[in-house]
């Protein structure tokens, strides 16, 4: 299986570079902000959005492994998970950078940073657990049901954690009343670096479960079983 | 109650441990399963039992009068028993108190003397054994208690697993009681190497 | 039918742990130790009095989670070890293995907090302001810690690494229920006030519901795999 296509791969490396250039070259810095650290906002919110949608995937998947029993929903809650660390990270280290430029101060303990660190830790200790187990079944059965009770725990983390600590965390994109407060340049670099990167997600979760199948075959062929 | 295998496989990732394999047990028989060390007799007697999930392929039990009625072995509840060299009782608790347990946690309580009585079934000394915790009894005899909890519950399907294993010249007699006395109940899954007892079995399966 | 059976596994854990007293035994000296070296390293008087509630209520808090840590493994451990989870498995309906599992680590935990509790109040010289609130949270703060280390401990059991993975899963889910555990102590320990630490015991609650709930829904998967 081809992942993506030539075109497809052309048009997203362009889409970077196109969203490279809009959020530095083109749009302007928002007001409020300390110089041009609201530049932050096309890269950071894109890798916290998408560490979501990756963590919501895994969490689907593990559901279905155990309802259908399909290694392919254990592969892809796998691979979910793995990308969802990695933009998660990312998505930390920029938060961190702008709490820099913003507050003088790395780490603050803001809800937020507080909340993205308990989910690295929670997937972290997933794919600790899936290294752990050997045999392929029983490991994505357990993982499963870690992966949903962790999953069941999250939101009452999102709620419960930020009353402990004031947040210093500005606006979320679409904010309480509801609206997307950005100047129009703002918004269209914004959009579509959201799409751009979701695309990125989209290809690199792609490769991944299709590796993911590929080793398990060669690993069939080399027990000499049927592989299929 | 007869127990039906329809091309029953299990892996354990890509290696492949037995299957596909089918066949059914039938009341008043006894199935025996044979085959070399390493072919995958424990694992098809657990697989049957419930305790590993089938990779591909069925089974299930069902009443003879009425084929439609497959009941899961899962959800059979007491309707099997099983003893095999992986089963082990509480070393902390003795032999009754085991029994008594087990009876009460699939919901049909027995009283001590029941228990004793189950256990003299199999031929040991209920009295002796009163204080005696299960860990500090000898091999043998805890393979009498093992025999004892396999058919417990009056199992319509009787999984023995190496049930001569550690056992002397009695013990074996112990076993063959037992199969026989099934055969009035229902039926026997008998996986051994002992051509002896496998000369118990009317149909034969091998791996 | 479900509640005998839980009872019946409830019953037998507290039997055999009670001929051996291993899980106790060990849970009761790792708290003692660590409250010695809690006591004369930091001890009563060595802090402020404004950072005593605080410290003392973080403090009181890691004692009870790592001595769970290293106690309540054992509920499934033991039973996979020695194989008799096999025989647990045919015979006892699923929900009531949890159910009695749950009870039995509960129980363990509320011996350990009985013994650690009173010694850590005594020897830091902590006071409490509002007892009933500081209960409250000691009891939801059990039932959470407890039923997260059972649903883990029925995880764990199935792996090769066993005790060193236990901690590592638990803990990240164990965070948000310690923090409100350790925000409700220090308001307990400062405020008379029952109302001033409902949120505590709120988020404790919720937390206690959610994790029992997932936990009976899940278990079945993981102990039958």
């Amino acid at each position: 299986m081809k992942v993506f296509g030539t075109l497809g791969r052309v048009v997203l490396g362009v889409g970077m570079a196109v969203i490279l250039w809009g959020a530095f070259l083109y749009a302007h810095p928002a007001e409020s902000f300390v110089g041009e650290s609201s530049r932050i906002v096309f890269f950071h919110v894109p890798m916290a959005w998408i560490a979501a949608l990756a963590f919501l995937l895994a969490a689907g998947h593990s559901a279905l492994y155990l309802k259908t029993r399909q290694i392919e929903r254990d592969d892809a809650a796998a691979s979910a998970a793995r990308l969802g660390i990695l933009f998660c990270f990312l998505a930390t280290v920029t938060g961190s950078i702008f709490a820099k430029v913003m507050w003088n101060s790395y780490w603050n303990w803001d809800p937020r940073e507080t909340s993205i660190v308990l989910l690295l830790l929670v997937y972290g200790a997933y794919l600790g657990l899936r290294q752990a187990i050997e045999e392929p079944e029983r490991r994505a059965t357990l993982s499963a049901a870690y992966a949903l009770v962790a999953f069941a725990t999250v939101p009452f983390l999102m709620f419960a954690v930020p009353r402990m600590y004031a947040s210093l965390h500005p606006d979320t994109v679409i904010n309480a009343r509801g609206k997307v407060e950005m100047s129009p340049d703002i918004k269209l670099v914004f959009f579509t670096s959201m799409t751009a990167f979701t695309a990125l997600f989209a290809w690199m979760y792609a490769l991944d479960v299709e590796a993911t199948r590929l080793v398990r075959r060669l690993e069939e062929r080399a027990a000499g079983g049927n592989a299929a | 109650m007869r127990l039906v295998a329809e091309k029953l496989c299990r892996s354990f990732g890509p290696r492949k441990i037995f299957g596909p394999l089918s066949f059914a047990t039938s009341p008043g028989k006894v199935l025996g399963v044979a085959g070399a060390n390493g072919s995958g007799k424990t694992t098809l007697v657990r697989t049957l039992v419930g305790l590993i999930r089938p990779s591909s392929g069925s089974v299930w039990l069902e009443d003879e009068s009425l084929p439609a009625s497959r009941i899961s072995v899962r959800e059979s509840n007491g309707s099997i028993g099983w003893c095999a060299p992986d089963l082990a009782l509480y070393g902390e608790l003795t032999p009754s108190e085991n029994l008594e347990f087990f009876a009460r946690v699939s919901g049909r309580p027995i009283p001590r003397e029941e228990a004793e009585r189950r256990i003299a079934e199999v031929g040991l000394d209920p009295k002796r054994l009163r204080t005696i915790r299960t860990r500090f009894l000898s091999t043998g005899q805890r393979q009498r208690i093992k025999l004892a909890y396999a058919v417990l519950g009056s199992p319509a399907v009787l999984f023995l697993d190496e049930p001569g294993s550690n056992l002397d010249e009695a013990g074996h007699r112990a076993v063959e009681a037992i199969v026989t006395a099934q055969r009035n109940r229902g039926s026997v899954v008998l996986a051994t190497n002992d051509p002896l007892e496998l000369a118990l079995a009317d149909e034969r399966v091998t791996l | 039918m479900i509640l005998r059976a839980a009872a019946a596994v409830f019953v037998k854990d507290l039997r055999t742990e009670w001929r051996t007293r291993v899980a106790l035994n060990a849970l009761l000296l790792f708290a003692f130790s660590v409250l010695i070296l809690v006591g004369y390293a930091v001890g009563p008087t060595r802090l402020s009095l404004e950072d005593r509630p605080v410290v003392n209520s973080v403090l009181l808090w890691i004692v009870l989670f790592f001595s769970a840590m290293t106690g309540l493994s054992r509920a499934f451990v033991n039973e996979e070890e020695t194989g008799t989870a096999s025989a647990l498995r045919l015979s006892a309906p699923p929900a009531a293995v949890f159910l009695g599992k749950l009870l039995s680590n509960l129980a363990l935990l509320g011996v350990v907090m009985a013994f650690v509790v009173p010694l850590f109040l005594a020897l830091m010289s902590f006071g409490i302001a509002a007892p009933g609130l500081f209960l409250a949270i000691l009891v939801f703060g059990a039932i959470g810690l407890a039923s997260a280390s059972t649903f883990i401990a029925a995880i764990v059991a199935k792996t090769a690494a066993k005790g060193a993975l236990f901690a590592v899963l638990a803990t990240p889910l164990l965070l948000p229920p310690l923090v409100a555990a350790v925000t409700g102590t220090r308001v307990a320990a400062t405020e008379p006030d029952l109302a001033a630490g409902l949120d505590a015991v709120r988020l404790l609650f919720a937390f206690d519901g959610i994790m029992i709930t997932a936990s009976f829904l899940l278990f079945d998967a993981v102990w039958r795999e």
